[in-house]
Formats: C-alpha cells, structure tokens, sequence
C-alpha cells in the first residue's frame, strides 16, 4: 500500500539528459611539437566506431537503443545546452587545456606574489629556483605597475603556448644547462618574453620570434639533432623512488631510498597489486575487507 | 596476463617504452581483471610523473584518456556483453579520476562521464545485479567526496536515485538493500560512518 502512496511522489527526478545525437569531432590535426610524423594522436580515437564500423560523427552511435529503451539518454550528465553540442574534444586534449589554465592561474598568483615582494623588500629573500618566465619583479624599471598586468585567460594561454614551443626544444635544454640563471646577462643570453606584461599582439610575437632566434645559438651539433627528439624513452632506473613501508619482494637492485616524493616505483605498485598487500593509500573499502 | 608479465619484465629492464601500446596495455588489462582495474590508477599516475619529468612530454597521459574515451562511449554495449567487463570499466575510470590530478585538482572532463557510470549503475536494471551495486558503493566510497565537491546537485540527483531504489525496488537482493543503505549513512554522515554503523556493517557476526 504504501509503495504506491509513496511512488507517485517518489517518481524518478527529471534527469538532466539529452542524447548528445550530433556530436562531431574537431577535424583539426595540430602539428606536433616536436615535428614528428607518427600517427596522429586522433587516429586512434575518431574513425572509428565501437563496433569497427567508419563514422564521420557520432550521429548514429547505438542504433540498438533507440527501439527497447526508448527513454534511456546516452549520457545522464550532459548539461544543458541551446541545441546540439556541436565540438567535443578528446579527453587527452580537455585534460591538457585544463592544465594550462591552471598553470597559468598559478603563474599568475606567483608573479603577483613577486611583485609585492619587490615592492617590499626583505634582506635575505631568497628566490625560488622553481623555473618561471617572469623573474623581472625586482627590476622596478621593468615591473608593470600592479593593476597593469595582462589578465586575459586566452591571451596568456596562447603565450604559454608559443613558450612552450620555444622551451620544449634541445637547445632550451642545453642553454639551461649551459648557463644558469645568476650568471645571465641582458641582452647577450636569450630571456623567456615575460606573458604577463601588456604588449600588443605583434610586439609579443617579435619577442618570441627574437627569443626563439637566441636559443637556436645552443642547438645541438647536427649528428645528435633530430633523432632524440623522437625517442620519448623513459629509463625508469633513474626515477625509481621507493616507499620504505611497502612491504614488497620486489626487485632488489635499486633498494637505496631516493628522495621523500611520495610515489612508488611501478614495479613495486604492480607487485602488491597481485600479492593483495594493503598499502598506504588504499581506503577502507568494504570489498577488501572481505579478503 | 602475460601481457602484463611481458610489461612486468620491461618494467624491470628500465626498459620502458612510452607509446600507444603502453596505455593500450593497461587498459585491456583493467578490463580484464578487477583488482587491477580498482588499482591501476596508481601505476598510471606513476607513468605520468616519470614522463613529465623525463621528456616533460604526456604523450601516456593523452593515449590514456583517449582510450578511456573510446571504452566510456563504447559502455553501453561493454554491460551488454559482459557485466564483469563493465563493472572494471567503472572501477578504472573511477580510479583515475582518483589518481591522475591536474595541478592536485581533479580532471573536470572526467567529472560528467564518471557520474554516467554511476547514474547507470544507479538504474533500475543495475541496482538489481549485486555486482553492480557493489561497484557503485564502492567508488562512492573512494570518490565520492570528491565528486559532490565538483557537482554537488548531481550528487544529490543520484542519492534521489538510491533512496528511491533502496525503498521501492523490489527485486534488490538483501546484500543490495545493505550496499545501499550504508552508502546513504555514509553520505549522511559527510562520506564517513559512524562508529555505530561501522560496527554494525563491519564487525564480524558471531552466530
């Protein structure tokens, strides 16, 4: 009896769902960074549908559905919107867009923090040797005035973007190498262009083009040149850290503890996956529990 | 499992190759096996700091999501065809979200599709099969604070959906009734049990 009192105000809530039918992907192909020619990063997640078939949008995606379940939405989450979604990007290049703004808000606090520090002094203050591309608070001839910063999210993400280009680069890495931070001086070694200082559209794409022609002075002779670049090798011997509490048979060559990071050495994590050690990190989940 | 055995192996070579294969790897083999789906977020935050740190590349990462990508469209006919196969798809997408931070924040494109994962587990033709309850209150259990903290209204939709199902479904089977009704105290009780209901969910029962 009551089941029935209390179904007809208990009626699932309206979800906020629309079948996302006329999904389309970007068609655009970035050239990769680094000029390589492998498959492109789309090739592996656009073509083709689930069931192997070509599609050229997501028009048609389960065609099962549409007669039994005739109410159930492909996605229950998908928000509001005017009309259909027309552009989804890949979740490899939502993910990236979303570090890049955030690394930007983050450069942002930072170099706000440096100005106010330059307008206060301390005696002992000690700069941070994290890497930044604008280190020029403390010269107050160069410092913008605090409300005359560029601020406009686009703006700085395309800047961070053509620095990016300019940093990802052999000669960057040698130059660093080659000279550090306190022995660089102005006008001789190339400075990274300073994203948050207004510029005019074509004044910054002159410093970066300007900057770029600098490094190139530290590009690697030319039998080392392109083949490194290609090679995305990973030596995990040099990045092994190991936790000291993890209890694991794992293999004994590098057993000297490294630095405090926090992250287990991949071999380690999949062997106390298999042996079922609890570790650190694991939650109180019920199922676990049970072993 | 012999794939993983072949990685394993690469793994302890220092011999380890970033590319397609690598995530293609992990995730057939989260797919595959519970454990490691529930574990593998780990490793591949593992992978993501060792490639930023090496190359400052994140080629595994994108390769990763991307796959991840392709599986979550292609869920529906993944429960279909094999519950077990779809339960592991939802622990997977669930652990990376857990693992794989952005700037320590979680990765707001994976906030919708995971809450499609559990919405779906949340319906009716779900919450009947104990498996999938099971898989829902556990990510809840993982995640689920964090997931109210990027969308609290969803959130609630969804502990609509429980309440409604823990009250008036009438095929849940008695394991499912107590799945429920301790992830709805656990809500409650801000995504942490009291010591009263820890006691009475989790302490052994002497008959």
């Amino acid at each position: 009896m009551w089941a029935g009192l209390w179904a007809s105000q208990f009626t699932t809530p309206p979800l906020q769902c629309h079948v996302t039918s006329t999904l389309t992907y970007e068609n655009d192909c970035k050239p990769d960074e680094n000029g390589k020619k492998g498959a492109s990063r789309w090739s592996h997640c656009r073509k083709r549908g689930a069931d192997g078939n070509l599609r050229k949008s997501y028009e048609v995606e389960e065609p099962g559905k549409c007669s039994h379940s005739s109410r159930r939405p492909e996605s229950f989450t998908t928000p509001e919107s005017e009309g259909p979604v027309s552009r989804v990007k890949n979740w490899g290049d939502e993910v990236e867009a979303e570090e890049m703004r955030s690394n930007v808000r983050r450069d942002m606090h930072r170099y706000r923090r440096r100005i106010l520090e330059a307008d206060f002094p301390q005696r002992d203050r000690k700069i941070s040797s994290g890497s930044s591309d604008s280190r020029d608070s403390r010269d107050s001839k160069e410092s913008p005035a605090k409300g005359d910063l560029e601020t406009d999210e686009t703006t700085l993400i395309r800047r961070q973007k053509q620095i990016n280009y300019g940093k990802n680069t052999l000669a960057y890495d040698r130059y660093i190498k080659d000279v550090p931070k306190d022995m660089r001086q102005p006008g001789v070694h190339p400075k990274t262009p300073n994203k948050f200082k207004k510029y005019s559209r074509r004044s910054w794409d002159q410093q970066i083009k300007l900057w770029r022609v600098k490094l190139h002075a530290w590009d690697p002779p030319a039998e080392e040149g392109s083949d490194l670049q290609q090679i995305e090798e990973i030596d995990l011997g040099e990045i092994m850290d190991f936790e000291l509490d993890v209890e694991c048979s794992a293999d004994t060559e590098s057993q000297c503890p490294t630095s405090s990071g926090a992250s287990l050495s991949l071999a380690e994590v999949i062997f106390s996956i298999y042996k079922h050690i609890p570790s650190k990190i694991s939650s109180s989940d019920p199922i676990l529990e049970f072993f | 499992s012999n794939l993983l055995l072949i990685f394993l192996y690469q793994v302890q070579a220092h011999d380890l190759v970033i590319c397609e294969k690598l995530s293609n790897v992990i995730v057939d083999q989260s797919l595959k096996d519970q454990i490691f789906s529930r574990e593998a977020g780990r490793i591949c935050y593992t992978i993501v700091q060792a490639e930023a740190k090496q190359t400052n590349g994140n080629v595994f990462r994108r390769n990763l999501l991307n796959r991840l990508q392709q599986e979550f469209k292609a869920r529906e006919e993944t429960r279909k065809r094999s519950t077990q196969e779809w339960v592991c798809l939802v622990s997977f997408i669930c652990n990376i979200f857990d693992y794989l931070k952005v700037n320590n924040m979680p990765m707001m494109a994976l906030v919708h599709p995971v809450y499609d994962c559990l919405f779906r587990l949340a319906q009716s033709d779900a919450l009947k099969n104990e498996e999938e309850v099971d898989c829902l209150v556990l990510q809840l259990h993982r995640i689920g604070d964090q997931l109210e903290k990027m969308n609290l209204q969803l959130m609630d939709e969804l502990f609509n959906l429980l309440r409604d199902g823990f009250l008036l479904q009438e095929d849940l089977s008695s394991m499912g009734h107590l799945l429920l009704l301790e992830i709805l105290e656990f809500r409650a009780g801000g995504w942490t049990l009291s010591e009263t209901a820890q006691k009475y969910y989790y302490s052994e029962v002497t008959d």
